[in-house]
């Protein structure tokens, strides 16, 4: 429970420390989108002098973590002196992850797979790549762990129906910031065809 | 588990939600009783498509009947039973917190998986208690400015109520209350001003407060959205509740506008089952599973 004074670039921006400038890039047209003055999201809630202060600061956070050297030195100067870095804060980073699929929900530009399709092992793939913990899904998306191991162990024959799956499928794409839909249609197509032989 | 269904505003649907949400955890094998508990007016009955039912609550209360269970009406739906006049004990001017608890542990103690609360409009404190001792509270929000108003006026309430049922002292506990009002004398116009605010009166109730917030995790249901930009909303909500309270809300999904809705309404026919097919419909479909697999992780934590 931080003022916006108190947090990093990145928790202002809802990113983790690791973000890519797409996520970056998408996360502050989130931020813009949703502290924008005429914004529905923050109607009753902040007034107009602490809209205009989150402004400055999203303004602030994303000139920094845009320009990958003024991002090194902000790191440098805010985390290497507390000995912490990425890779040093597993679970931080995990909890940071999951939080970072919000602002990059339902518009599938973050994170583009180097793979053809969206089988279940190239999700486990792509998951195990951005550092995002099964039970991290699980408790953000309330899908249990054992639906997840079979949507990515592709055991078709345990998967619920396919109305269910659906939504699980767009869950588990929006927590890694995926093309939703995409997902769902690859990763269906691959079933069927896998069934029938 | 108990979930409850509130967010200020009427006319949000949250009847609608209760009753389409129940029909479909139902038909996932889990055991649903809708309870009413909408002060405003309660016709969870009438969007179940059942006449108004002559046992509620009142007549277990009353010792009318010996069981709980004995004022439960069944429904069309099999594994899906409804209880009325639970609004008549939150509205009741002695309801203390203690008849609330046990309204709780009542329910809890009846045949059934889980229970599905429609908590109606308003924030009287009746409902904040009830959303609050929930397993979990869900807002039911449409995408326009009233809804969106009443809802965050709903969060602040329920949020400040939950932080001074946390706290011990009672200066610590006057400064929340006085931290309400945006105008105070404290200039504290928001919970991270309260925050240091208690910080310097006492470090033990900031802590007791920052544990509370950790823990407490609203869910998120936008009704008749009409647009992309109206599905992204709920996620712009969710960061302005995180830089606001600190509070992390779970945006649980979206119900499209469609007209299907209305009609199932006015035939009296729960829209899963009149219209299964219905945009609608499957928007609600796919809420259920979320809930239901969470459900199923609240089992598998407790075995």
């Amino acid at each position: 429970m931080k003022g916006i004074k108190d947090q990093t670039y990145y928790e202002i921006l809802e990113v983790s420390r690791t973000a890519t400038s797409k996520e970056i890039q998408r996360a502050y047209e989130h931020a813009k989108e949703t502290f924008h003055a005429d914004s529905l999201a923050v109607y009753s809630l902040f007034s107009e002098k602490e809209v205009k202060e989150l402004q400055e600061a999203i303004e602030e956070a994303y000139r920094t973590l845009a320009d990958e050297g003024l991002r090194r030195s902000y790191d440098q100067s805010c985390f290497q002196t507390a000995g912490e870095g990425p890779t040093n804060e597993p679970s931080r980073t995990r909890e940071i992850s999951g939080e970072k699929k919000s602002p990059l929900s339902f518009t599938g530009l973050s994170f583009h797979a180097e793979v053809e399709l969206y089988r279940g092992k190239a999700l486990k793939q792509i998951r195990e790549r951005m550092g995002v913990e099964l039970q991290t899904i699980s408790r953000e998306m309330k899908i249990t762990i054992k639906t997840l191991e079979w949507i990515e162990g592709e055991t078709f024959e345990k998967l619920p129906p396919l109305v269910y799956l659906k939504g699980f499928l767009r869950s588990y794409a929006q927590s890694l910031g995926l093309n939703s839909q995409q997902v769902i249609d690859e990763y269906i197509r691959f079933m069927e065809e896998s069934k029938k032989k | 588990m108990i979930w409850t269904i509130g967010g200020g505003k009427g006319g949000s649907g949250k009847s609608f939600i209760t009753a389409n949400l129940g029909i479909c955890l139902s038909r996932l094998g889990i055991r649903v009783i809708l309870i009413d508990a909408d002060l405003g007016g309660a016709n969870l009955h009438t969007v179940l498509g059942i006449s108004p039912p002559s046992l509620s609550l009142s007549d277990f209360i009353k010792k009318r009947v010996p069981h709980l269970q004995d004022v439960l009406i069944p429904t069309q739906t099999p594994n899906l039973e409804l209880l009325t006049g639970a609004q008549d004990l939150l509205n009741a001017a002695d309801a203390k917190s203690v008849q609330k608890q046990k309204l709780v542990r009542s329910i809890q103690s009846l045949n059934s998986d889980t229970a599905l609360v429609d908590l109606g409009a308003g924030n009287a404190l009746s409902i904040l208690d009830f959303f609050l001792m929930s397993d979990g509270g869900i807002l039911v929000v449409t995408p326009e400015p009233t809804s969106i108003e009443n809802a965050y006026r709903f969060l602040k309430s329920a949020f400040y109520r939950k932080l001074k049922q946390a706290v011990s002292s009672s200066s610590v506990k006057t400064l929340i209350s006085d931290a309400m009002d945006r105008k105070n004398d404290m200039g504290i116009q928001n919970p991270h001003d309260l925050m240091r605010a208690v910080r310097k009166l006492d470090e033990g109730d900031a802590q007791k407060i920052v544990d509370e917030v950790e823990t407490f995790h609203p869910n998120l249901i936008l009704n008749q959205v009409r647009s992309k930009k109206d599905i992204e909303m709920g996620f712009s909500i969710r960061s302005a509740c995180l830089k606001y309270f600190g509070v992390h809300v779970h945006y649980l999904g979206y119900v499209v506008y469609d007209q299907d809705v209305s009609h199932s309404i006015r035939r009296r026919r729960p829209l899963v089952l009149e219209n299964p097919r219905s945009r609608a419909a499957q928007c609600v479909m796919e809420i259920a599973s979320k809930l239901a697999n969470s459900h199923k992780i609240a089992g598998e934590l407790e075995t």
